[in-house]
């Protein structure tokens, strides 16, 4: 997988990052690393672009989770501490999607794994770049 | 067709491609054979992440076709572990309340339907059952 950081002023605070490649457990810990390095270069928000990620196992559910908690300025279980650490965490948002870390183009089938997963409740999700980032 | 392969998280797309391409050969459809492919991995990552725990082992992943059911069998030697016994997350607790712990589990049941769970003198086997809908005859 190849994740491109782009975090160019026109997005006001917000990074995107373009995800090319499946996503699966080896690889969901660079995309936890894309994260912090989008967060510690001043980004507010984050959008994950999965438009051309044709497959995301449940480790790209857990890499999404933890982001969250990353933006929520909050430390993420340290990944070399395990596997089910991570997993431990528990959602807190009070049943409503966050508004820190957002989707955007999803193909069917990843989105149908968000959905399976009940974790399309806790994201936003977009087909416009445009219209996401005017979310934030 | 079997595949045996080190148990390293790195060999996930390679089992991934093995599953989805001899499923497509023994002529199920393209969902199925996705469905099928993602369920493989899940229970592959957990065997990595949760049998071996970083350990060295194997992997061993055959399919097949059985009239008008995909067959496929994962076989370790890691310690024992039935994940058919693992209890479904409750779906009625709203978001917040529930645990993402087991979550690979739950989608690889939800991908096939039939998971059955036999100990081995050496390790585990696993066999997953989706029943097939194909359209075109096996190559």
């Amino acid at each position: 997988m190849n994740i491109t950081i782009d975090q160019s002023a026109a997005h006001a605070g917000a990074a995107v990052l373009r995800l090319h490649g499946d996503l699966d457990g080896s690889n969901y810990l660079e995309l936890i690393a894309a994260a912090k390095t989008a967060q510690q270069g001043g980004a507010k928000r984050l959008l994950v672009d999965l438009g051309n990620v044709p497959y995301m196992s449940s480790a790209g559910l857990v890499a999404l989770h933890s982001s969250v908690l990353l933006f929520e300025g909050k430390q993420p279980p340290d990944p070399a501490a395990g596997w089910s650490t991570l997993k431990s965490v528990a959602l807190n948002t009070g049943g409503k999607a966050q508004q820190l870390v957002k989707l955007l183009n999803p193909q069917p089938r990843v989105a149908r794994t968000l959905e399976m997963s009940g974790m399309n409740v806790f994201f936003e999700i977009f087909t416009e770049e445009a219209a996401a980032l005017a979310s934030f | 067709m079997i595949l045996r392969t080190t148990a390293e998280l790195i060999n996930l797309h390679t089992i991934r491609h093995f599953i989805e391409d001899n499923a497509l050969r023994l002529a199920a459809d393209e969902n199925t054979a996705y469905d099928l492919a993602h369920a493989v991995d899940e229970c592959a990552t957990n065997i990595i992440e949760h049998g071996y725990r970083g350990r060295s082992g194997t992997i061993e992943v055959e399919i097949d076709r059985v009239g008008d059911d995909m067959q496929i069998v994962l076989r370790d030697h890691a310690p024992l572990f039935d994940p058919t016994g693992v209890p479904p997350p409750d779906l009625t607790l709203p978001l917040e309340r529930r645990e993402p712990g087991g979550l690979g589990i739950y989608l690889a049941r939800r991908m096939v339907d039939e998971c059955r769970y036999q100990a081995l003198a050496d390790g585990n086997e696993l066999t997953l059952i989706k029943h097939v809908k194909s359209t075109r005859p096996q190559l």
